[in-house]
């Protein structure tokens, strides 16, 4: 296993606000990791720093080995597509796809056809004139057909219907299939994503407070619901990542429960249900009582 | 590295409609309606009024559209365009790079179209209507040479101004642009006072009659260049802004 992302003690700060927080993880080849977390908490600043868009404020990022900051070798490997990206004026859709092959060289023009007809995408029209969804489509079409070794899609999928969304997510397992490489994927919609991820990073406040493998993490964390004494008595000395009360019942999201934890559990009359990707992602980043990078 | 630079040229003529179909859409309109005003004129003037009104028509700055038309090009081209080649992977001094040699290509291609009318304007004697668009008094009246420098270079004055514009606005938002007006501003006030005390209006006059077209586009170019250098370090450490 190679590293493709190196970060270390990376910070950046806007001002007095500090967006990233001496963020520290490495993104290894080939594979399909998810960047989670809430409205701003730094995703979008994290991906621009990565591809050399932002500077840091400290600390250092590694690409290839390399920094990307004005790094041509480095970034003719990495393809960044966000939901909020610019183009020219006047450009209609076919510019973009005339003009990104000259920017990546493994690009697959067959493939970038093929999902421009399963998008249905109109590309003699002005982008200004497109749906937002038609404008998301565009990127996400950029980003598969470029086939960059690493490729960044910063929530690509803003105003995309659920069929073309799983169009999207089908077409990226199909194509990372045959052309192995490494994806960094941020969403807000996880349940839909969780299937796809082989990896997870969570970002809250510009820290991580997840950096674990999707499979270690769908077992990770269990609900135990009950009365309010029963559950409170049995999450005591456990990793509480998130508790809630409703009248006199309450449950609790608790993370490292064995099979012997789970048997006293059901003796005690409490319910037990597993967490999702999803709730999981909710519980860690509302209230962030555990650090959750060793515990899963 | 050639190649790195020369796909950001190659991007700024992806879309021809915007750096060759308006602007030359728009010429075509505005010469046809000098060509109407100059046919008015023609059949219902003779002799010596004719004469005087085709002297008047030297005076023009019908073509003047085109420089500013520039100007916004360059505008765009460092505001929009240049987000967009960082989201496909472009560094910054490549982007430069490769917009300064868009930007001399077009200066160059322009001034050279904007000669041949204007000899064109010369040799059928104003389009056979005694007109003048391309052929403006003072400034292009002189051998080939003389007139694409002319041209050209104020082209080049044009889109470096509005570049480096756009790149303080990039970098710094409006506040950036707030400030470079005001110093502008500044200095312009400071010139004047410093002329006006030293009664020198007079002398600056004659200097630029002294210097002609060419003198004064040649200063036009050191403004250039001076926009250039300053624009592409300003743009060094700028970060895209999003929709």
């Amino acid at each position: 296993m190679t590293a493709v992302i190196e970060v270390e003690h990376l910070t950046k700060r806007f001002g007095r606000f500090t967006a990233i927080d001496d963020l520290s993880f490495s993104v290894q080849e080939h594979g399909i990791y998810g960047l989670l977390g809430r409205n701003g908490a730094g995703k979008t600043t994290l991906m621009q720093l990565l591809t050399g868009q932002q500077f840091a404020t400290s600390g250092d990022i590694r690409l290839f080995g390399e920094r990307p900051v004005e790094n041509s070798s480095v970034l003719d490997r990495v393809c960044s597509i966000k939901e909020s990206q610019r183009y020219p004026d006047e450009y209609q859709a076919h510019h973009v796809l005339t003009s990104a092959p000259w920017f990546f060289p493994r690009w697959d023009a067959a493939l970038a056809g093929q999902l421009v007809a399963d998008f249905r995408l109109p590309v003699k029209r002005r982008i200004k004139k497109l749906s937002r969804g038609q404008v998301s489509a565009l990127g996400v079409i950029v980003g598969l057909a470029s086939r960059a070794p690493l490729t960044f899609f910063d929530e690509p999928y803003l105003g995309l219907d659920a069929v073309a969304r799983q169009i999207f997510y089908d077409r990226l397992l199909a194509d990372y299939a045959e052309h192995p490489r490494t994806v960094l994927l941020s969403t807000h919609l996880i349940d839909e994503v969780s299937n796809l991820l082989e990896h997870v990073i969570v970002i809250d406040d510009g820290k991580i407070v997840i950096d674990a493998e999707a499979d270690a993490l769908r077992g990770s964390a269990t609900t135990v619901s009950g009365r309010t004494a029963a559950v409170e008595s049995f999450s005591a000395g456990r990793n509480v990542l998130h508790s809630e009360n409703v009248g006199g019942l309450s449950s609790a999201v608790i993370s490292g429960l064995g099979p012997d934890d789970r048997a006293t559990a059901i003796g005690e009359g409490l319910d037990l249900s597993p967490v999702s990707l999803q709730q999981l992602v909710v519980a860690t980043t509302t209230s962030r009582a555990t650090e959750w990078k060793e515990s899963a | 590295m050639t190649t790195h630079v020369w796909r950001i040229v190659k991007l700024h003529f992806v879309n021809k409609w915007t750096v060759l179909g308006i602007p030359w859409l728009v010429m075509t309109f505005i010469f046809l309606v000098n060509l109407t005003i100059w046919g008015v004129i023609y059949a219902t003037t003779t002799g010596q009024s004719r004469t005087d009104a085709e002297q008047g028509l030297g005076y023009t700055g019908a073509s003047f559209y085109i420089f500013v038309y520039m100007l916004i090009v360059a505008l765009q081209a460092i505001n929009n365009t240049f987000p967009y080649a960082l989201g496909l992977g472009v560094t910054r001094r490549e982007f430069s790079f490769g917009t300064g040699i868009a930007f001399a290509l077009l200066a160059v291609g322009y001034g050279a179209a904007l000669t041949i009318l204007s000899f064109i304007e010369q040799w059928t004697n104003g389009w056979g209507l005694g007109g003048h668009m391309f052929t403006a008094i003072y400034f292009s009246d002189g051998p080939w040479y003389a007139r694409l420098f002319v041209f050209a270079g104020a082209m080049l004055f044009f889109f470096f101004i509005g570049s480096v514009a756009a790149s303080v606005y990039v970098r710094w938002r409006s506040n950036g642009l707030l400030v470079l007006g005001a110093t502008i501003a500044v200095i312009a006030l400071g010139l004047v006072v410093l002329a006006t005390l030293t009664s020198s209006w007079a002398a600056i006059g004659r200097s630029f009659l002294a210097a002609g077209s060419i003198g004064i586009v040649g200063w036009m170019l050191v403004a250039a260049v001076i926009a250039a250098i300053a624009g592409y370090f300003v743009l060094e450490r700028a970060t895209p802004r999003n929709a």
